[in-house]
């Protein structure tokens, strides 16, 4: 499986992948992205079979870019990894089409409960 | 209908303490209270717009700030150089999640801003009046997180 991580804090990118083996998803290919523009050229050209996207991003913010990939046709799993974790938030992510949103600061066992429905 | 006007320094004590302890180790926690004397090495800041507007700061001293960087990258304690570009990064990503997470609690909707990073202290608007200040220590040395509201 191949996922896709975008955020614009590549610090935030390597927590992130860090996470993900912690959480017990080693073996995936990650993709890189690090605004909501990059990641959906990124969709088009790496196919990835999942999305984990920051929402406050310059260029292209991640709910635009979740709009902007089921507008294209897109129906990859996207998920939001994010700052903000307020009902409102959570709200709208799920109106927009996404599976979840995992609220930073975050832990292997949210990534897994996340992502077990997903990937497993 | 009570709107708030800042977080109280319980909640943003709750929230720094949350991510400290998720992304820098929980085995050399943040000691609550001033630490002594604050040479700002690195600051950092998010403002909140919306039913609710706000400044959120970060400020810590150099070297821990290239330890917060280290520790959030994963690296090896003390054996890696950090670049200022990494450090800002971490910096500008530490107080994304502490204003993210006091958004939260605050009335919304509201909109968070990409944060803005200084080597120094970063500038606030000339209207904005400090509502909380949160004063710890980490590995022996101080740092400040504070919310700024308009006045």
């Amino acid at each position: 499986m191949k996922i896709l991580v975008a955020d614009d804090s590549r610090v935030m990118r390597q927590i992130v992948i860090r996470t993900l083996r912690q959480a017990g998803y080693a073996g995936h290919d990650i993709v890189e992205a690090e605004n909501g523009r990059d990641a959906l050229e990124k969709v088009r050209s790496e196919a990835p079979d999942l999305v984990l996207s920051d929402w406050n991003m310059p260029e292209m913010n991640g709910i635009d870019l979740l709009a902007a990939l089921r507008a294209a046709g897109s129906a990859v799993p996207f998920g939001f990894v994010t700052s903000e974790g307020s009902p409102d938030m959570r709200a709208r992510a799920e109106a927009g089409g996404a599976l979840f949103l995992i609220a930073k600061p975050f832990t292997p066992e949210a990534f897994d409960e996340a992502l077990a429905p997903v990937l497993r | 209908m009570t709107v708030l006007s800042a977080p109280s320094l319980t909640d943003v004590q709750m929230v720094v303490d949350e991510v400290w302890g998720t992304f820098l180790g929980t085995e050399e926690p943040l000691v609550p209270g001033p630490a002594g004397d604050l040479e700002v090495g690195w600051s950092a800041a998010v403002s909140i717009t919306g039913e609710w507007r706000g400044l959120v700061s970060v400020e810590l001293p150099g070297p821990m700030a290239a330890e917060v960087t280290r520790r959030m990258l994963g690296l090896v304690d003390g054996l890696d150089p950090t670049s200022d570009e990494d450090v800002a990064d971490a910096v500008g990503e530490l107080v994304n999640m502490i204003g993210g997470n006091v958004k939260s609690l605050m009335p919304g909707p509201s909109t968070l801003s990409l944060p803005v990073v200084a080597a120094g202290r970063v500038a606030r608007p000339s209207d904005v009046v400090e509502a909380c200040r949160l004063d710890a220590g980490w590995g022996g040395a101080p740092l400040v997180v504070s919310v700024h509201v308009h006045a």
